[in-house]
């Protein structure tokens, strides 16, 4: 469970763990072969193929040459294993790269350069500024006289703000010409892959402090790959090496992933293989009776007569084609995009820009900032930060050193702020601007200006801002009086029921409604004095639970609820954070397209529905509906999920948008205990908001989505975002502004995948038909009427070519398509191969087949009837048939179009000629021979209108008096006049500010709670007002309804 | 100078970038009613004519068949035709008459023609080995060949069911007594007899074996020359095919008797197969086949009937194209 290591000791460590070599390679050199073969012949298509090739071998019942089955086979075999062999080759050398990079490490004392690979655990490891961090170490000194140093941890979550890490307090002051020879141990928990957590404890040995132990946490790491910044040096003990460390446990290469595509095939492999079998018995029972002297085995004879094999084999190798490098990392999943029927959203840095900036406040229950829309411009504030109110004061004191920023002071003596989080950030600022500076932070020891004088405070505990608790901890000495503050920050929900018994937080319950009413983030400010004596009890248990291995996480926060009760609440802050440029219209165009859309945010609920209303992202009444499950009992959220679930089927057939929202704690209950209504409800509903949820509830609603094979798309930017798309089949990192263009990607990969499939099923049929067709009048004895070569030819070749480039086609131009979103549900529903379009392609393969059969064999009878000339007759009636349908599916001709489909008519041809002009061939003159002929020619042209005819006229049938939405935009774009759409997508207005704010503002005290009757008992009933008297607290307004959303759109 | 190839290099870049954007320029034809009417009106006017020519071109060929695998069995053995075949006392010969009803030119093709014959069958087409046939006996591996591979222990030149059964019926034509000449050189194509078929390779143990098959060859003569087996070895794709016999360079007239004389030697009975023997004279087009000109003036004139349908269909029933009023989201919000 634990690994102890050794500081500084040499050689006890070498045999206990492994050295520092990492390895990403997924092959060896003895492995990779047979490795690489399993894992191709772990798909059932492949195993199938494996099984007609070995079929194949048996010369008895082979009607064509082994090598037309082997040779594709063989291919795309070879191509898929050097591009692995490939990848992993250059994984090899980056990881060599990584292995062979010299390092600075003490080894007897003395410091030495050596590659990285050498580094042991138990190292001491010195980097430089924009050194890469070679292994997980425990910093033990940095050039910093705090202690500090800064590390951007981007290759690890993702995340690119610096990040701060500390020394441990042990090895504070340790001069640094000693820290060579520093001994100690580290008691740290077996390698694992949770990179935000590391519970550890260090214990140095004498003679340089004492036998205390100190607690280490991830604050005192830094990690393997990260990279050290603004620090001109720190040094750590190396306490994972190698593939031991957080991002080699968390590594691992994925296994292919297998597309809706591939399961597709996969199906339509089984399928076929179904096929082929009735086919054989039926023929093969045929072929015994037509030949009832010998007794021969028949059936077999025929598993070869079919082709239908090669189907997909094409399409397999367009896989590498069709990744449209533009956005995704992973090629594969492209065809998956244009199948997302969820897309679950972040809000913060996603929707929002991620740029935060302070608005407004609450002290005292005075609002600051409402006229203006700017605090910090509010003359009342100012007057009061100038006459040095002391409310203002000590809410301005917790603005600026409630948090964990650093301050950094630039030569130009402007101070600049580290902070982790852009709230902080926005805070600190804000606070300054207001006169009270962050000025310095030494040490423990806290400077912050105040209208010119200078505060001294001391930061004795520190315990950050989690998403579970919701709110952040300091405690801090003040230097002058000695007096000992607890400062907190938080949510209010996590503030407001600490308060002390007497204080109104009505005040602020109001100003926390009225902000996120403006899609305000909301933080409320709240300290507290602690006695001398209570703060030294509670010292102890904070530092015994601060040592603590297991849970460590959790017995600190239940010591910190000790301290946390008698708050007296400041004041509210309210933080912008403005919506990206595009979010509204892409979010609309997404939600017409039939995509689904959910919104997880850790934000209060009425901020939530703000944003998601000024986003688009639910309508406001009365064509939207808000439905709400809460309740802090299992009762209460089961009973208000049923009666959502109740509404939400009722008005599932009307035309409404309905959307439900769920807080964490209502939807921790539903998902334990609740899951199968919870599913069905995630099922019916479009649109849905879930806020205050935590990263691993995003995880766990991602899967519960994927469990009902939805295809979900998560979109995240954040840290805390890496759960829930690491769930995901499809990790997508998109910017929020490319939308727009993701959007035109979908509709083209979706069409092209689906024609895509249609097609190669198509032309393998026809091959087959024809095949089957020749057997009936050759005997049932299965012949190929067609050689080896040409079959080989026509599937990896003559067949493939244009439809690599269909993959280019378009079926509406972008403006068309964002003008009328809504086609692309219409899309979902009528892609790959659904029965109908199954049945149509199937026809017409059919058809064409007999076309191509009759017309051969009638036109080339008796003396023509020559097998070679027959075969190739056939063959290019094929070509010319599958050029015409290629032409006639592609829906915009570029030249490469052109070029493609006649190109490669052309270049049957040629390649044909070259192959007749080779006499050891068995096509030797064919080629010539039938060029000559006038009745070649007419029978190409007699064998296109056959088999095109119809199919033009079905098709132009359907167009013009059955169309499909697809036809009519096509049609109307075509014509090249207006298009009109009544469901164009105006610009929104997106600013809050101008549209929402005055209606609330405007009264603020005396307007009335009227809640929206939409969890009502009966679903239909109207809507009732309480009335303003309503007893209304805290607790209660969290557990009914929530209703600003609703209450403004009446107000409008 | 320079600037023309930056000029250039842009364009490509252009181009590229387009291509990558998915924006190149694009035709997007549309099945409007004039494109699809136009289409068929022209599918019409050109299969129709060609489809006449076509025909005419078939009917000019003069074609006279006569089927004689029954007639030429003495009427003792029709019941039992294989014994008849089978039993090498009893004379093939068998004499026919047939009746020139219309001027045939010169050159007249001589075909025999075998129904019910099916050489196409797997096991039969792939009993053969080319590279012997080019290559003689320095090419061993005659597996290929089965069942007819060795004869005591050394392959047979040349090997294979397809050879082991070549057509030796033999026929010579009189006319007034006087008899035709009949060129049976070139009836192969040149290309095999130059490349497939070896200029050293002699027959010398065919058909010596216990099971006698089809006809024999002179072993003196070598392969390349060996003219009705390189014919017989060019199979068909059809149970019914005709083979290339022999020439006659003579113009017959309408009326004109002409006896056969022929040596009905080889077994189509045991399989119930049909042997007919054909003269007919050629066009542009080949032989007597009506097939394509009539499939020709049935497309032309469908595709005039649909191009009449439509225009009909189009004037009835005018429907706005893309009218985008009618898509249902459309309709929905002008309804509600």
């Amino acid at each position: 469970m634990k690994r102890y290591v050794y500081i500084n000791d040499d050689e006890s460590s070498h045999e206990l763990f492994c050295d520092n070599r990492i390895s990403n390679r997924k092959y060896t050199v003895l492995n990779f072969l047979p490795k690489n073969l399993w894992e191709q012949f772990s798909r059932f298509m492949n195993q199938y193929f494996l099984l007609i090739a070995c079929l194949q071998l048996w010369s008895l019942i082979t009607p064509v040459n082994p090598a037309s089955t082997w040779g594709p086979l063989i291919f795309i075999f070879a191509v898929s294993a050097s591009k692995e062999a490939w990848d992993d080759y250059n994984r090899h050398l980056s990881d060599k790269k990584a292995n062979e990079k010299l390092v600075w490490v003490v080894r007897q004392g003395i410091r030495k350069h050596i590659q990285a690979q050498d580094i042991h655990v138990g190292n001491i490891v010195w980097l430089r500024e924009n050194d890469e961090v070679p292994c997980d170490l425990v910093l033990i000194g940095t050039s910093d006289p705090q202690g500090l140093c800064y590390v951007e941890t981007s290759a690890l979550d993702g995340e690119i703000d610096l990040k701060t890490r500390v020394i441990p307090a042990a090895c504070m002051g340790i001069d640094f010409e000693l820290l060579h020879k520093i001994k100690g141990v580290i008691e740290c928990p077996n390698p694992d892959k949770d990179i935000r957590r590391f519970d550890a404890n260090l214990r140095l040995f004498p003679p340089f402090i004492d036998n205390d132990v100190c607690p280490l946490t991830i604050k005192n790491t830094i990690l393997q790959s990260c990279y050290l910044r603004n620090t001109e040096w720190a040094c750590g003990v190396a306490v994972h090496t190698g593939n031991e460390t957080k991002l080699g446990m968390s590594r691992g290469i994925p296994e292919p992933k297998l597309t809706a595509m591939d399961a597709m095939i996969d199906k339509l492999t089984g399928a076929i293989f179904v096929f082929q079998i009735v086919v054989v018995m039926v023929l093969g029972i045929a072929g015994n009776v037509w030949k009832d002297t010998e007794a021969r085995k028949v059936s077999l004879d025929l598993v070869k007569s079919l082709y239908a094999k090669f189907i997909d084999w094409d399409s397999e190798m367009i896989d590498y084609e069709t990744g449209i490098p533009s956005h995704a990392t992973n090629t594969a999943i492209s065809e998956d995009l244009g199948q997302v029927e969820y897309i679950m959203t972040d809000k913060t840095g996603t929707l929002t820009e991620n740029r935060m900036i302070f608005r407004r406040c609450c002290i005292s229950g005075v609002f600051y900032g409402n006229e203006g829309g700017d605090a910090l411009k509010d003359t009342k504030l100012l007057n009061a930060v100038a006459g040095s109110s002391p409310d203002v004061v000590q809410f301005l004191t917790v603005m600026a050193i409630c948090n964990t920023v650093i301050p950094i002071k630039s030569k130009t003596g402007a101070i600049l702020y580290k902070a982790q989080s852009q709230d902080e950030d926005a805070l600190v600022n804000a606070a300054a601007q207001l006169h009270m500076v962050y000025v310095n932070k030494n040490a423990n020891i806290l400077e912050i200006r105040c209208n010119g004088s200078v505060i001294k405070y001391e930061v004795l505990e520190t315990l950050e801002f989690t998403s579970d608790r919701k709110r952040m901890l300091v405690v801090v000495k003040d230097c002058q009086n000695g007096k000992i503050v607890l400062l907190s920050k938080g949510a209010d929900e996590a503030i407001l029921p600490y308060a002390y018994a007497g204080q109104q937080t009505r005040t602020f319950i109001e100003a926390v409604e009225q902000y996120a009413q403006l899609g305000l983030r909301t933080l409320c400010l709240a300290w507290r004095e602690l006695k001398e004596d209570e703060y030294q009890e509670w010292s102890l248990m904070f530092k015994e639970a601060s040592s603590t291995l297991v849970d460590r996480e959790w017995r600190i926060a239940e010591v910190c609820q000790r301290l946390e009760h008698d708050f007296e609440v400041l004041g509210v802050t309210a933080i912008e954070d403005r919506l990206q440029d595009g979010v509204p219209e892409t979010i609309e165009t997404l939600r017409k397209a039939g995509i689904n859309f959910w919104m997880l945010t850790g934000d209060k609920q009425n901020t939530a529905i703000q944003i998601a209303l000024s986003c688009n992202f639910i309508s406001p009444e009365p064509k939207g509906q808000l439905l709400l499950i809460d309740g802090k009992t299992e009762d209460e959220v089961c009973r208000s999920l049923e009666r959502v679930l109740l509404t939400m089927r009722i008005t599932s057939s009307e035309p409404k948008d309905v959307a439900f929202v769920v807080d964490g704690w209502a939807l921790e209950i539903a998902l334990k205990h609740y899951r199968k209504a919870f599913t069905e409800l995630a099922i019916l509903s479009r649109t849905a908001i879930c806020c205050r949820v935590t990263p691993s509830q995003k995880a766990q609603l991602v899967e519960l989505l994927k469990s009902c094979d939805y295809r979900t798309l998560a979109i995240g930017d954040g840290g805390n975002d890496v759960r829930m798309i690491h769930k995901l089949i499809s990790v997508l990192a998109l910017v929020e502004e490319k939308g727009c263009r993701l959007q035109e990607q979908l509709i083209i990969v979706l069409e092209s995948s689906a024609f895509l499939s249609q097609y190669s099923f198509y032309k393998s049929l026809v091959i087959c038909f024809i095949q089957i067709f020749f057997s009936f009048i050759s005997g049932v004895s299965g012949t190929s009427l067609f050689n080896s070569v040409s079959l080989m030819a026509y599937n990896v070749f003559y067949t493939s070519v244009p439809v690599l480039v269909s993959v280019l086609d378009k079926d509406l131009s972008e403006g068309t398509v964002m003008q009328h979103p809504q086609i692309l549900f219409y899309c979902q529903a009528g892609r790959l191969l659904n029965p109908s379009t199954f049945a149509g392609w199937f026809g017409r393969s059919l058809f064409h087949a007999i076309v191509v059969f009759v017309i051969t064999i009638h036109a080339y009878a008796y003396e023509k009837s020559e097998m070679e000339e027959l075969s190739m007759v056939a063959l290019s009636g094929c070509i010319w048939l599958q050029a015409f349908v290629v032409a006639l599916e592609t829906n915009s001709f570029t030249i490469l179009q052109h070029l493609a489909i006649w190109g490669n008519l052309v270049a049957f041809y040629v390649i044909n000629w070259i192959i007749s002009a080779i006499p050891a061939s068995g096509m030797y003159t064919i080629m010539f021979r039938l060029c000559r002929q006038p009745s070649y020619w007419i029978t190409m042209f007699l064998i296109v209108a056959a088999g095109m005819g119809p199919v033009l006229a079905l098709k132009y049938f359907r167009y013009t008096y059955r169309p499909s939405k697809i036809n009519t935009l096509q049609q109307a774009e075509r014509m090249g006049g207006p298009i009109l759409s009544l469901g164009n997508i105006e610009p929104q207005p997106r600013s809050m500010e101008k549209e929402v704010s005055p209606l609330s503002i405007t009264q603020p005290k005396s307007r009335s709670p009227v809640y929206e009757p939409l969890l009502s008992d009966s679903p239909n009933s109207s809507r009732r007002s309480l009335g303003s008297g309503t007893p209304f607290d805290f607790f209660q307004s969290q557990s009914r309804l929530s209703s600003s959303y609703s209450r403004n759109c009446k107000d409008n | 100078m320079a600037d023309m190839n930056r000029e250039r290099h842009r364009t490509r870049e252009t181009a590229f970038y387009l291509f990558t954007q998915q924006s190149l320029p694009a035709c997007k034809p549309v099945l409007t009613p004039g494109w699809v009417i136009t289409i068929f009106l022209f599918m019409g006017l050109i299969f129709i004519p060609v489809g006449l020519i076509t025909l005419r071109a078939s009917h000019s060929v003069v074609e006279i068949v006569d089927r004689y695998d029954t007639e030429c069995v003495p009427e003792a053995f029709r019941i039992d035709k294989i014994s008849y075949i089978q039993d090498d006392s009893i004379p093939k010969n068998c004499s026919r008459f047939m009746k020139v009803h219309k001027y045939m030119k010169a050159p007249i093709y001589i075909y025999y023609q075998l129904d019910n014959y099916y050489q196409n069958h797997r096991r039969y087409v792939k009993s053969r080995s080319d590279k012997q046939l080019l290559h003689g006996q320095k090419y061993h591996d005659t597996s290929s060949c089965q069942p007819v591979e060795l004869n005591s222990g050394q392959p047979i030149v040349p090997c294979g069911l397809i050879a082991w059964s070549l057509f030796n019926d033999s026929f010579t034509f009189i006319r007034e007594r006087a008899e035709l000449k009949v060129n049976r050189k070139n009836i192969a194509w040149k290309s095999d007899r130059d490349h497939k078929f070896g200029k050293n390779v002699h027959p010398f143990n065919f058909q010596n074996g216990t099971l006698i098959g089809g006809g024999k060859l002179n072993p003196k003569i070598p392969l390349s020359d060996q003219e009705d087996l390189i014919v017989w070895m060019r199979t068909s794709a059809l149970p019914s095919f005709r083979k290339l016999y022999g020439r006659i360079e003579e113009d017959l007239d309408a009326d004109d008797v002409i006896v056969v004389n022929l040596m009905n030697n080889y077994n189509t009975y045991s399989f119930g197969g049909k042997k007919k023997l054909v003269l007919s004279t050629s066009s542009w087009l080949g032989g007597k086949n009506d097939f394509l000109g009539h499939a020709c003036v049935i497309i032309g004139s469908s595709s005039l009937i649909l191009a009449i349908v439509f225009t009909l269909l189009h004037l009835k029933y005018r429907r706005p194209h893309g009218d985008t009023s009618y898509l249902p989201w459309n309709r929905k919000s002008l309804s509600g």
